[in-house]
């Protein structure tokens, strides 16, 4: 872990408990997450225990506390996509991956999330791999892709 | 209630009511005796508004309000159990039950159940079965009752939490929980402690500490203040959870230390089932710490516990009538010449005991040779500490100070309440400093941390006391932060009304103690500061007061003193001896002469003290794993006995009887009264503490019964030296040893552990203090442990140029890096302390 990273996100605040939800999004910018790491630094700036900054945190379902894995897999479950059939496409990928959305698996290569709508509508069903937006994703399709995930 | 404004006419469910105004209708309706259902709502919590179980109907107010976070009007028309309001609330309260899978609120036997609680609450509806505690706290089934619901209408929403059962002293199960928030409040409001918060939201809404840690994990204090308030049977002490409801309570006096709080201990069917705080305005105000809170019921209750009179010789042991055992004892003593006897008593007894012992010893034995174990635990800084105890302020005196600077004083596990008053104060705005060189309690929050070297406290304060007089110092070895800090703690002290300085128990068995305590007197000096030394012993004062001292009579005096022993003559008939020697309970350890004979009173002699011909050993437990005895004397328990005890503000408070003696035990009064009369000796015709207190009070003029009644600290007339008991005593014992180890060298410190009651620590006979202070464990900071490959629990052996141990490992983050700590009954064996070490995993 960068030694320097928590001085420099807190030097940008004055360390104020109204702060902690700014510093909790930098830190999540910074890392990917909330790590026990970080909330125990966040406690000591800010002088607040670590238990109550967890309770925020896990208020808002933006913030993880989970290391999340290098190749992100999002599944978009937004109205459109779930009624083409999205749940479908989750069931696929957690079947694959052997974990269920909100999850990466344990060696952290694969991040597996669900999202809400990707903005895609139109190309309903729509899958997501790293930056690449995939649409009309066929169940099938998405299996024989999967086969290939090393390489994404 | 501000006299000048004009009380409030409201009317409740017809009655026309006068309330002071900013009064809650809750409030209202309560002194009035008109019941409105609560859950989330408890006396000594903020208001919540949060279960809704409350509301009422306000005329012209189209919203129904919750009675508990309404304050009252003027004209207010106020109805509580409208048909409307009885159907809402039972809806509010379906919505609670879908939740709490809980038959028990509409079993069909509830009605028998609730008078005897005879079961364990059996509850099961359609997820298996829940057990709720029968500890007749559930306040879910009188709203259940009050509202007449006798079936849950909608689908069972099971949340299927895994109980946690992990953490010492209580569990918890979720499943039960209806979110009411009392609990969190308690620990952030009341107890300041932060550990408990709303995790995630909506239905996965859960409370509990950060992650999925547990409580030991989390800085919680284990106060059970949260358990006290829930309503429903989620938070529940694994002691009392089947225990039934008590017939009974008594309010005494806690015994494991000298904070002295005042405690509601729970009886049933003469048995403590279990203790909570008291609600006592001048020490304890509601809160008590884990050892008040839950160690007791379990240290009374032990079935280890000595219930007879028993002989031991060799590998048997053989149960004796109290008769055969003051025979005994007669014919061992009429073989000892008084300089060959002693007696070491323990200052967690009451004040009569303590007199008594000594008077056993001065009268019947003619010898001085009476001792307590203080002597040994404050060691080389023995008078140093007295001294700050004769300037003890009471601990009222921190919500008047503008500063408090904490010395070794770390009140997570003891003295718990000492860091409720602290953290309240410090919302008021009070500055805190805290000097110690591990993380603790307060670290966090403090205004300043001051983390001085382990070892070098004593130059830090000292360093204080100088700085607060002007003079220049010198800052070698200190880092610049650490100076800073230092200057600014100066100022911060110096710029103050009203100071006071904490002293807590952590640096006591240092070498340099006596340094330490001599700077924290000058540095009061200096700043005009109130000093608070927080006695580890619960009646340190009585039993010098008593003088179970061999150079103390009564009254504190000097055993030379001409003046008081010609009073003492005159009170007990009898003269003194004049053999005044230099006999101490140190003399056990440096064992030059062993004794013939060794009376233990409620008092586990060190472990390294050389065997006496013959040893007495008089209290709860049997000695062993901690020593051996030839007789064995059951004692009975704090619980079990009416007494005294004086704190650390130097309050007379009383001890109650709450139950009686287990078995055969008997009071230590009682037993050296029956043992003196046997043996013939005169002045010890007492049958109960009053006729006691009555005799101490004519030896004593310092000792009357208005102190036991007011509480009002008592004068410090100590003018004697005590003799200290300084490592030397033991440095012959220490063969000299080559190191052999390479292993790096560690830092090592070790203190005395004061989680201990007569001489025992609490980890022998509790189960839980085994995981939050256990004896005997030596704590390796994370980082360390995994450079040297060791995990919790592993055995390590530990050498210094002294001695080499061998202790089980436990870890901690708080541990300074390259330092190594024990908590033992004893620390003369492994000086100089601190001393650097070398330690490797013990072979297997
Ligand atoms: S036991 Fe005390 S410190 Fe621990 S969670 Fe409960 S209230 Fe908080
Ligand atoms: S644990 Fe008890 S006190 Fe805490 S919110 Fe749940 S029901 Fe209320
Ligand atoms: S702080 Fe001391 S007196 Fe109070 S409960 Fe704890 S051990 Fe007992
Ligand atoms: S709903 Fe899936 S992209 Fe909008
Ligand atoms: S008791 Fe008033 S809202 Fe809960």
């Amino acid at each position: 872990m960068n030694e320097e990273l928590y001085p420099s996100i807190f030097s940008q605040f004055k360390g104020e408990e109204g702060e902690l939800i700014t510093i909790l999004l930098r830190v999540q910018e910074a890392i990917g997450y909330i790590s026990q790491e970080a909330v125990k630094r966040i406690s000591q700036f800010l002088k607040i225990s670590e238990n109550q900054i967890y309770g925020v945190a896990s208020f808002f379902s933006r913030f993880r506390f989970d290391e999340p894995g290098k190749i992100s897999i999002k599944v978009c479950m937004g109205t459109a996509c779930h009624v083409h059939g999205g749940s479908l496409l989750a069931d696929a990928v957690g079947w694959d991956l052997g974990i269920t959305y909100g999850q990466a698996t344990p060696d952290k290569r694969f991040d597996f999330q669900r999202a809400n709508c990707l903005g895609s509508c139109t190309l309903a069903p729509v899958v997501q791999i790293n930056d690449k937006i995939q649409g009309r994703v066929l169940v099938t399709e998405l299996k024989e892709t999967m086969k290939h995930r090393e390489e994404f | 209630m501000n006299p000048e404004t004009a009380p409030v006419n409201v009317t409740i469910d017809n009655r026309s009511i006068t309330a002071a105004v900013g009064t809650s209708i809750l409030q209202v309706a309560r002194e009035n005796d008109i019941y409105i259902p609560t859950l989330c709502f408890h006396e000594s919590l903020s208001p919540h508004g949060g279960c809704r179980m409350c509301i009422v109907e306000v005329e012209g107010l189209r919203t129904f309000p919750t009675a508990c976070t309404t304050p009252i009007d003027e004209g207010m028309i106020i109805r509580t159990h409208t048909a409307q309001i009885q159907e809402m609330r039972t809806e509010i309260l379906q919505l609670f039950l879908s939740e709490h899978t809980a038959s028990c609120l509409v079993c069909g036997e509830k009605v028998e159940c609730r008078e005897y609680m005879s079961t364990v609450r059996k509850a099961g509806v359609t997820t298996g079965c829940r057990y709720c505690p029968k500890d007749g706290q559930c306040e879910l089934q009188a709203v259940t009752e009050s509202l007449d619901v006798n079936e849950i209408i909608y689908p069972i929403y099971y949340r299927g939490i895994n109980v946690e059962t992990g953490d010492p002293f209580y569990d918890r199960d979720y499943n039960l929980c209806i979110l009411c928030g009392r609990c969190v409040r308690m620990c952030q409001e009341v107890r300041l402690a932060d550990v408990l918060a709303y995790k995630h939201r909506g239905r996965k809404t859960i409370i509990g500490p950060a992650f999925s840690r547990t409580h030991l994990d989390s800085g919680c204090e284990f106060c059970g203040a949260c358990v006290s308030v829930c309503p429903t049977g989620t938070l529940r002490e694994k002691a009392r959870a089947w225990e039934g409801k008590p017939e009974r309570e008594e309010t005494t006096t806690c015994s494991f230390c000298g904070v002295g709080c005042q405690v509601k201990l729970l009886v049933k069917e003469d048995r403590i089932i279990g203790s909570l705080p008291a609600d006592d305005p001048l020490v304890n105000q509601g809160q008590l710490c884990v050892k008040g809170r839950f160690c007791n019921t379990e240290l009374v209750n032990g079935h280890q516990r000595v219930k007879n009179p028993y002989r031991h010789e060799g590998a048997i042991s053989w149960d004796v009538s109290w008769n055969e055992a003051f025979a005994l004892i007669a014919e061992k003593l009429q073989a000892s010449s008084p300089d060959r006897v002693g007696m070491l008593v323990s200052p967690n007894l009451c004040t009569e005991d303590l007199y008594i012992a000594q008077k056993f010893m001065r009268v019947a034995l003619a010898s001085h040779h009476v001792d307590t174990t203080a002597r040994l635990f404050y060691g080389a800084g023995f008078n140093a500490y007295l001294g700050l105890m004769k300037r003890a302020v009471p601990l009222a005196a921190i919500q008047n100070a503008s500063v408090v600077l904490m010395i070794g004083l770390d009140t997570r596990f003891s003295r718990s309440v000492v860091g409720v008053a602290l953290r309240t104060a410090m919302k008021k705005g009070i500055e805190i400093v805290t000097l110690n060189p591990r993380e603790h309690t307060i670290s966090l929050k403090a205004n300043l941390w001051l983390q001085p070297g382990i070892g070098t406290e004593f130059r830090y304060v000292d360093m204080l006391a100088q700085l607060t007089r002007g003079a220049e110092v010198p800052a070698d070895g200190i880092s610049q932060v650490e100076r800073e800090k230092l200057e600014q703690t100066a100022r911060m002290l110096s710029g103050s009304s009203n100071p006071v300085i904490l002293v807590g128990a952590e640096y006591l068995q240092y070498d340099s103690s006596r340094e330490l305590l001599e700077s924290v007197a000058q540095l009061a000096d200096n700043i005009g500061a109130g000093i608070m030394p927080l006695p580890a012993q619960n009646n340190l004062y009585g039993s010098l007061l008593a003088g179970s001292y061999p150079e103390l009579l009564p009254g504190m005096r000097s055993t030379g003193d001409d003046a008081q022993r010609k009073l003492l003559e005159a009170v007990w008939g009898t003269s003194l001896s004049n053999l005044i020697d230099s006999w101490t309970a140190a003399s056990l350890v440096a064992c030059d002469t062993p004794l013939q004979f060794l009376y233990a009173v409620g008092e586990v002699p060190p472990p390294m003290s050389a065997p006496a011909d013959f040893m007495v050993f008089q209290n709860m437990y049997p000695p062993e794993p901690y020593g051996s005895a030839d007789l064995v004397l059951p004692s009975a328990a704090a619980t079990e006995v009416d007494g005294t005890f004086i704190n650390g503000e130097r309050r007379m408070q009383r001890v109650r009887r709450a139950v009686v003696p287990l078995g055969n035990a008997l009071p230590d009064w009682e037993i050296l009264c029956r043992l003196g009369r046997f043996m013939g000796a005169t002045g010890f015709e007492f049958s109960r503490p009053e006729e006691i207190r009555e005799e101490i009070a004519r030896a004593v003029p310092e000792f009357t019964q208005e102190n036991i009644d007011a509480r009002t600290p008592m004068p410090f007339v100590l003018e004697t030296d005590m003799r200290e008991f300084t490592n030397d005593a033991t440095a012959h014992h220490a063969a000299e040893r080559a190191q052999t180890d390479s292993a790096p060298p560690f830092l090592f410190h070790a203190s005395v552990i004061e989680h201990t009651h007569r001489g025992f620590p609490l980890s022998a006979w509790v189960d839980g203090a085994k995981l939050l202070f256990p004896e005997g464990t030596l704590t390796v900071n994370v980082e360390d442990a995994k450079a040297l490959q060791l995990t919790e629990g592993d055995v390590v052996r530990v050498s210094g140029a002294s001695f080499e141990r061998t202790w089980p490992v436990r870890l901690a983050s708080t541990q300074p890096r390259g330092t190594l700590h024990a908590s033992l009954l004893e620390t003369a064996s492994s000086h100089p302390n601190p001393q650097p070490v070398a330690v490797r995993k013990a072979d297997v």
